[in-house]
Formats: structure tokens, sequence, C-alpha cells
């Protein structure tokens, strides 16, 4: 045997057991669970003990009851709203990066600045207890540990910070929810005890002004919405004048803008003023069509080209839109939400985890809060080290300011970063909740919090029916899928753009 | 490398090797067999008197030493982890379940006993134990389980906070009505003005909905079990005074009324502790809750209440219970664990320990069970839960052709979208019936052998349906659902033994 066989039996040897492993415990479980998708496999029908009873192939059944039923749509709606938390949650890890890449201890007074704010804060506590201020012992708490931290930083420095920050990351999940659990108790909870004083005093404000006003805040937040779709449109427009965004490329940028209007003019609670977005939509699309015709400096574009630099940006000023569009009902309703009465306490605090509305923005805030100190915050931190500095000199000698430095410099430097940290935060996105709600809110209230992953769950191991939760496993896959390849191939483009 | 690669290997021979040796099974000189349950300390007692009880029954080796050394399995009591363990072929011999829903689920998967014959032949077929709990460990008269506790629900009572503000005596059985009233008198008396949220005092923790459904003459499934019964204007009322009860005369609490209380944690949860503390002034349990109140001091005389009713006074009874794994390599042993249950040996623990009722009432009529000298504020309580189990309990209902969980899970969604105010009773009522009849749809759809049997009894449905509509009394042998057995006994619609059914249109073979 030549010395090369030799080395090649012992090197599969010692390959064999992780081979072997991950065959036996990856490889043929995700194929099998293909083939399961396609079967009636039940456990009560099908198992070892039943040797009589044999697994039926019965084609698309499984994937057509997800489709026509209402419980798969209802929990892809549910995992597809906590995704919605993603680019507040990468934003958030940026801008906590940045932060963590300026150094706290870097001279200009800063230090002394936070010994002051923390001894200013500790003093503040200090009379609070003296004077007996045992209803605010959440105030006291608050206050104590926002000292602390400032008086922590200016010893330890970034690295206190760093590891400050990136302590959600390695706690341990289930001790985090449990947490999260008491910080969201509606009666004494941390979160309520501190914004119920805030919302009292918005309720005396809004009382002791007069409710035309906010109605008038009603449509000034759907006029700002039709301006958000303005600006969002005006940009599109020029991409296509500049030729980065090709014709062909355009149509869905364009679409998802107006899925904000078109949901304000059927949502009931701003139906009533469906004649003003669909005028106000009409009249500004009227427009840029006109301004475009009128331009005779055009460049000319592929129909495909600028897709995701289009996409990217349609995308962003939608979520503004929604917020915008969300907010306008609750501006109108202020009055009536504040008036307190023999029915009504007037503006009280959420219950987090037990109202069907709240229970998932609340689940999306913990989700939100674990993501900013997470490895995103790592890798973009990473990512600013190696930002060239010669960059930032030559901004400056062209005399950009901070926002034009960002924009122009540090933006276009991570976007690769970014790029990686969206495609990972979809796929984990599509794929998690678990966790969460087995251990907050058993996907309750009302199925409010059940996701793809704990619906898999409760098919395959509560009821049994492993073929159909192999197919909801299998379309949730396709869907991840379908969104990273359509990230790779519009966003890579993007990014090397 | 080489060598190194030689080493690891051996080194992982030898340690697998040395925990195969180490391992119990293999330095028994008897059969080990493992018993899943819960983690309760009491399980320790209960097994070494297993072992003390095969000695004294003569089920010993030669040399006199019980032939079965059984062991505690305390990590695998969640039922996803034993339908998982089971279709392996590694479950374990006994399995715990929490009654007739879960054994219903294993049985149609077949991985239990039929110990039906055993039964009989050792003494604990289901004459040995509650008779309302036939079908929580029948189906079809085949017994695959036995009790292992037995619990039947009530209201806990504290009668020195009752006395303390000069309210009651709190009825033995009461009305929707009474417990209103008593229950505003109560909120209004025991919680001044200015009352902190987590010091509040509330009249009850919680009614179960199922019990107050029932009262009013409402079950989740109809005579046959083909079909919801819960879109009915009955169960509108009850679900609306349910919400009222919580959200507007706030005598029960609001989920976040609950969230609240600060309370330790521990056997039962933060509910006994709150009851301990008076702010519950009763609290919904079975005896089991004793466990906990014996620690407590200073709690004064108990009393148990029946819950309140719409006019048709009832309560749940339930069973924490064994069976015995088909794929076990001794079956047979396990079958002698369920023996040692129905035993006086077994009995005296669960009396002793106040670890629910024992699973055979006749050791409910001693006086070590209904007057134990330690507790003499316990003295009434006992009995009166025996009271219950055998003369309002109805066990939970379940149908052949949906998974009561699935039932349970589909109804629930659209109950607590009520509670919240997003839907309207009437709406909860139908969308729920139209969930659990689809569910029932999509099952007979999709096992065709459940097929003959759901025809067959839709016909009978509609033959009972013509017979009430009509007036006249259905034969006890027609229904299926055994709430409603109970409930048309008390209303006197069931035809006497022996008499003629009804002449109805629909013919039909009684199935």
């Amino acid at each position: 045997m030549t010395r090369e066989r030799r080395n090649l039996i012992a090197g599969v040897a010692f390959l064999t057991p992780n081979i072997l492993g991950v065959v036996t415990f990856v490889v043929f479980p995700v194929v099998f669970s293909l083939y399961m998708a396609f079967t009636n496999w039940d456990l009560t029908l099908h198992n070892m003990f039943k040797e009589d009873a044999s697994v039926e192939f019965v084609g698309l059944e499984n994937f057509i009851e997800l489709v026509t039923g209402d419980r798969f749509p209802r929990f892809l709606g549910n995992t597809l709203f906590f995704m919605m938390g993603i680019p507040f949650s990468v934003a958030a890890s940026l801008i906590a990066a940045m932060l963590l890449s300026s150094d706290t201890r870097a001279g200009g007074g800063k230090n002394y600045l936070y010994l002051l704010s923390g001894i200013g804060l500790i003093a503040g506590v200090m009379m609070l207890t003296v004077v007996g201020a045992g209803a605010t012992a959440m105030t006291i708490l608050l206050v104590g540990a926002a000292a602390g931290i400032l008086l922590a930083g200016v010893g330890g420095g970034l690295t206190f910070y760093r590891t400050l920050f990136y302590t959600p990351h390695f706690v341990a999940g289930v001790a985090t929810f449990i947490l999260w659990g008491k910080l969201y108790s509606a009666t004494n909870g941390p979160i309520n005890l501190t914004l119920q004083p805030a919302l009292s005093g918005l309720g005396g404000v809004v009382n002791g002004t007069p409710a035309v006003l906010y109605s008038g805040l009603f449509w000034v937040g759907l006029l700002l919405m039709l301006a958000m779709f303005y600006w969002g449109s005006a940009k599109l427009r020029r991409m296509i004048v500049d030729g980065d965004l090709g014709k062909g490329a355009a149509v869905v940028p364009f679409g998802l803008l107006l899925i904000p209007v078109v949901v304000g003019c059927v949502w009931g609670m701003t139906r009533q003023a469906w004649w003003l977005l669909a005028l106000g939509a009409v009249a500004i699309l009227a427009y840029h069509a006109w301004v475009y015709s009128q331009r005779t400096d055009r460049f000319p574009a592929k129909s495909s080209e600028g897709f995701g630099s289009g996409f990217v940006i349609a995308l962003m000023v939608l979520v503004v839109q929604f917020v915008l569009l969300g907010l306008s009902p609750v501006m109108g309703a202020l009055p009536a939400m504040s008036e307190v009465s023999a029915t009504s306490d007037g503006l009280t605090a959420p219950s987090w985890l037990t109202d069907v509305g709240w229970a998932k923005p609340a689940l999306m805030i913990m989700g939100f809060w674990a993501a900013i100190g997470s490895n995103n915050m790592l890798l973009y931190l990473a990512a600013l080290t190696n930002v060239p500095g010669e960059l930032y000199e030559a901004a400056n000698i062209d005399g950009a300011k901070p926002l034009q430095r960002f924009w122009n410099v540090t933006w276009p430097q991570l976007a690769p970063t970014t790029f990686f940290i969206l495609v990972m935060a979809t796929i984990g996105g599509l794929q998690g909740g678990f966790e969460m709600a087995r251990v907050m809110t058993q996907g309750g209230p009302a199925g409010a919090t059940t996701t793809l992953s704990y619906f898999i769950y409760q098919e395959g191991f509560e009821t049994g029916r492993l073929g159909y939760a192999s197919a909801v496993a299998w379309a949730l896959f396709l869907l991840i899928f379908s969104i990273t390849l359509f990230n790779w191939k519009f966003g890579n483009k993007y990014v090397n753009d | 490398m080489k060598i190194l690669f030689g080493v690891i290997l051996t080194v992982l021979v030898a340690t697998s090797l040395g925990t195969y040796l180490s391992y119990p099974d293999a330095r028994s000189e008897v059969p080990v067999i493992y018993w899943v349950t819960d983690r309760n300390p009491a399980r320790v007692l209960q097994v070494q008197r297993f072992h003390e009880w095969l000695v004294k029954n003569g089920h010993v080796t030669e040399d006199g030493k019980p032939v079965v050394e059984l062991r505690l399995d305390m990590a695998n009591r969640d039922q996803a982890k034993q339908i998982i363990q089971t279709v392996s072929g590694v479950a374990s011999e006994v399995l715990d379940v929490g009654g007739g829903q879960a054994m219903r689920l294993f049985r149609q998967m077949e991985v239990i006993e039929d110990v039906t014959d055993e039964a009989l032949a050792m003494g604990f077929d289901p004459s040995q134990t509650y008779a309302a709990l036939e079908s929580e460990i029948t189906v079809d008269g085949r017994q695959y389980l036995f009790p292992c506790n037995v619990s039947a629900q009530g209201m806990w009572v504290n009668e020195a906070l009752f006395e303390s503000l000069g309210i009651g005596p709190i009825p033995a059985r009461w009305t929707f009505e009474e417990f209103e009233r008593l229950g505003k008198e109560f909120m209004a008396k025991a919680n001044p003005p200015g009352t902190r949220p987590d010091q509040k005092r509330f009249f009850a923790n919680s009614i179960p909905p199922v019990t107050m459904r029932r009262s009013a003459g409402v079950s989740m499934f109809n005579e046959t079990l083909t079909a919801s019964a819960l879109n009915d204007s009955r169960y509108v009322e009850v679900l609306e005074l349910q919400r009222k009860w919580i959200y507007e005369d706030n005598i029960l609490p609001t989920p976040d009324d609950t969230s609240a209380f600060a309370s330790e944690q521990g056997y039962g949860g933060p509910t006994l502790s709150l009851f301990g503390s008076g702010n519950y002034a009763m609290v919904t349990g079975g005896r089991y809750f004793l466990i906990r109140f014996r620690d407590f001091d200073n709690l004064g005389q108990l009393r148990v209440v029946e819950f309140p009713h719409g006019g048709f006074p009832n309560t749940t009874i339930g069973t924490r219970a064994a069976m015995v794994y088909t794929g076990a390599d001794r079956p047979d042993l396990g079958k002698l664990f369920l023996a040692y249950l129905a035993s006086e040996d077994y009995n005296e623990l669960i009396i002793e320990d106040a670890d629910a009722l024992p699973p055979n009432p006749k050791f409910t009529k001693s006086e070590a069970f209904l007057r134990p000298p330690k507790y003499p504020n316990e003295w009434g309580t006992h009995g009166q839960f025996v009271k219950m189990a055998e003369e309002i309990a109805i066990p939970l209902v379940h149908s052949p052709f949906v998974l009561t969980n699935v039932a349970n899970n589909r109804s629930d969604d659209y109950s607590e979208l009520f509670m919240a105010f997003r839907i309207s009773a009437e709406e909860a009522a139908l969308k729920s019936a139209q969930a659990i009849d689809e569910a029932i749809r999509d099952e007979v759809e999709r096992k065709p052998e459940l097929q003959p049997l759901y025809e067959e009894r839709l016909v009978l449905q509609e033959k009972i349906d013509a017979a009430l509509a009509a007036g006249q009394k259905v034969p006890a042998e027609w229904i299926k659902n055994p709430f409603h057995l109970r409930y048309y006994a008390a209303q006197g619609k069931l035809l006497p033994e022996g008499e003629a059914a009804p002449e109805t249109s629909a013919a039909v073979t009684t199935p």
C-alpha cells in the first residue's frame, strides 16, 4: 500500500464518525422529511406497532391543506409580523456598533460629563429615598441603574459598554423570556410603571386641549404618509432619469409604495379618508409622470437594472408609511381614549402579553432588544474597523459633515456586512419564535403569537401529524430559500453597485 | 496520528463498556422497569411501598426478593416526549398520563396495552374506582388505564377571611346569582379605596368554563360526539357572564390582576400562596391542594363548596393515571404495578399525602381519610370531595372523531378573542362550533376507518334530535356523551331501562 493511500485511509477514518453523524442526524432526516411531506404519515395511523398500516403517498394534499386552511396563513402572518422588526434591529445594531467604536474615554471632557451625570443621578436617587418616595421604587431603580452604567463606563470605558451591550446574547433564552415576562406585567411590571405616569400626563394634556386638534392630527398623519409616498416615488423617478433604475425594475418598488395607500383606503380605521389617499396618490403619480416626460436629459438603463436599490428604498419608505398610517387613527382617537369615565380609566398602559393586539408587538420589542446586542453588532464593530481611514480624511477635506460622512463613506463600506446580516436575520426570523412562544405565551392569546416553527411543533408532536408538519416545514424552507435567493440576486447586486 | 486515533477509539470503547456495566439494568438481579411520572418526592415512598407490596403478595423470586425492581423516570413526563419515545420503541414500561385525552391518543397509536382481562383477574378493573371515571380509563368497553389518583374539582373556601368580613356563610351549593351577589359584597368589603393592585383581594381565582357551560346544559359535543354543540344561546350567556365577572364586576381576577401578584411559586403555582395570604378568598382545585396548604401557618378552618351553577350542579373529575407500554420488554410487570395502584397499601399513601383522592373509593370511608387527627381544620373537606366525585362529577368528553386537544385549541382561540373584546359572544360560539366541526370533518376524511361509525352516529343523532324535538324521551344507549347522559337523566329525558325506543322516521340500528 502506498504512503498516499495509507494517508487517505487514515484521513477518511478520522472523518468517518463526523460524516456518519451528519448523514444520520442531518442529511437523512432532511431528505426523509421531504418524502414525509407528500405522505399521510400520522402517528395515530402509522408507527412501528401498526404493522398492517402503510404510509400512503398523497401528492400535494398536505400543501393544498396549507393553502386552503386558515391556520397556516394566520401563523405565517404572525411570523412575518415579527420580521417587520428586522430593519429596526439591524439599524439599532449599527447605531450600537458605531457608539461602541468611539472611545468614551478619549478626552473632550466626556469623562467629566459621565462622572457628573452619574453623581447627579445618584444624588437624585438618594434624595428620593430620603424623602421616603416608596411609591417610586421603580424610578429609583431605573435612575440608579442609569447612574451605575454611566459611572461604570467611566472606569471600564469601551470594554464595559461592549460587554454590557453583548450581554443579551450570552444570557440563556429561557431566562431572558422569564425576565421579560416580569417586565411586561401589566399592573406592576417596570415597563408599565414607567409608562403609566407618562400616559396619565398625556391624557391630562389631551383632555385639556380641543378635540378638533386631534381629529386634525388624523388628517395630518395621512398627509405625511402621502408625503412619504411622494418622497419615495420622487427618489425612484430620479433613479430612472439617472439611469440607475430600469423601467421594468421600477414596477415592484412603485407597487410597494402603493400598498400602504391601498390599505389606508380599505382599512376600517382610515376608510373615511379614502378619497384623500386615492386622489393624492393619483395626483402624485401623475405629477411624476409629467415631470419625467419633460426631462430630456435621461440616461438609458436596462429594463432590469437597479432592482435591488429600488427595492431597498421602497421597503424603507414602506415601513415609515405604515407607521404613519397606524399612528393617524390613534391620534384621531386620542380624545376618546383619554376620557376618564365610569367605564374607562383613560389612557392606560397595555396588557402586553395577555392582549390579543399587544402580544405580538410585545414579543417583537423583546426580539428587538435581543438583536441590538447580538452578533450583528459584533459584525458591524468588526466591519467599522475595516473602513479605510483615508476615505474619512478625503471626506473631511471635501468638507463633509458627520451625516454626509456616514451616508457616503461608512454606509457603502458596510454594505456587504449589512447584506450578510439582512440575509441571516431574514432566515432567523422565518425560523424563529418557537422558544418565546412556548415559554411566554404558549402561542396565545388566541394564537396571536404562534409562529410557523411553533405550529410545526404543535402539528408534529402534539397531534402526531408528521406528514402535515413536514409539509409546513418544507413550505417554510421554500419561503426562506426564495427570499434568500431574491436577496442574493438583487441584494448582492445592490452591494456591488 | 494513527496512534492517537487508536487511543481515542480505545478510550471510547472502554467508557461505553463502563457506562453499560454501571447501568442499573445490568447490575440488578431481577428485571428493572421504569415508571415515568411527575417530579414529586412522594413517588420515592410509593416505589418503596410497591416493592414491599410485591413481597407481601408473593410476587417474589426464589430467594424471596421482589420479582421486579421499579425505578422512577421523572424526566420524560412531557407528552411530546412520550409520543416520540413510544412510537420509537424506547419508552418506559409504565407511563403516567393526564387521563382519557392522552390515553385516546396513545390508544389510537396502538402503543399501550389493553389491560381489560388482567384488570379483572388482578383486581384493578373499573369497578375498583369511581364510576364517573369509566370513560377516562376505558374506550369501547376496553380498559387501558388505572388511576394513580383522582381529582374532583371544587372551591376551597377560606372561612376565617369571610368571617372577618362578616360575609357568608358560603352555601355548599349555589347559583350564579348567589355567587355574583356574594362576590360583589366581598369585593366591596375586602378592598377599601386605595388598595394597591398587588394587595387586592378577589372573591375567587377562577371558575372553570367547562363547569359553567355544563351547568347551563351545554357540552362541547353533541349527544353522539359527531359535531360541536357550542353554537347555543346558553353558551353565549355563559361566556358573557364569565367576562362580566372578570372585567366588569372584577370578582374574578383578569390576567393582568393575576400577573400583578409577585408571589412565590412551588407545587400548585402561585395560586395557592395567594389563597394562603388571603388574596384569593376561594380557589378552584382538588384535594391535592392540601399538599401545600399543610405547609401554611394559621390557615384556619377550611371548607369545600361546589361551583356556582346555572341550573345543573356539576363538577369535572379527572385522573393522573398509569398505562403500560406495548413495546416494553416485560409489560406483565407493568400490569403488576397497576394492580398495586388499586391496593390498600398504595391508597393509604395517597390518603396520607393528600395527593388528591385515592383511586379506590372504598378506602375513603375510613376515619384516617375523613378526619386525619393531625389536621382538624381539614375535616369536612375530604368527605365533600368524595361526595362530589360520586354524585355530581362528570369526566371531560372525548370524541372519537377529533383529538380533544385539537377541539380545545380551536374553541379556545375564539373564547379568548371574546374575552379580549375582539368578537361578540355569538360570534365566539358560532366560530368555535364551526372550527370544531371542520376539525371533525378533516379527521374523518383523513381516517377512512372512522367513516362507518361516523355515518352510523349521524343517523343516530338525527333520531335523537327528532325525539327530543317531539318532546319524547331517548334511550340511554343512544347517548354517547357522558355529560348528556347525566344531564338528560337529571332532566328526566332518558327512557327507563327496558322501555321501547321512540318511533322516528329515521330507521337505524343502534350501534
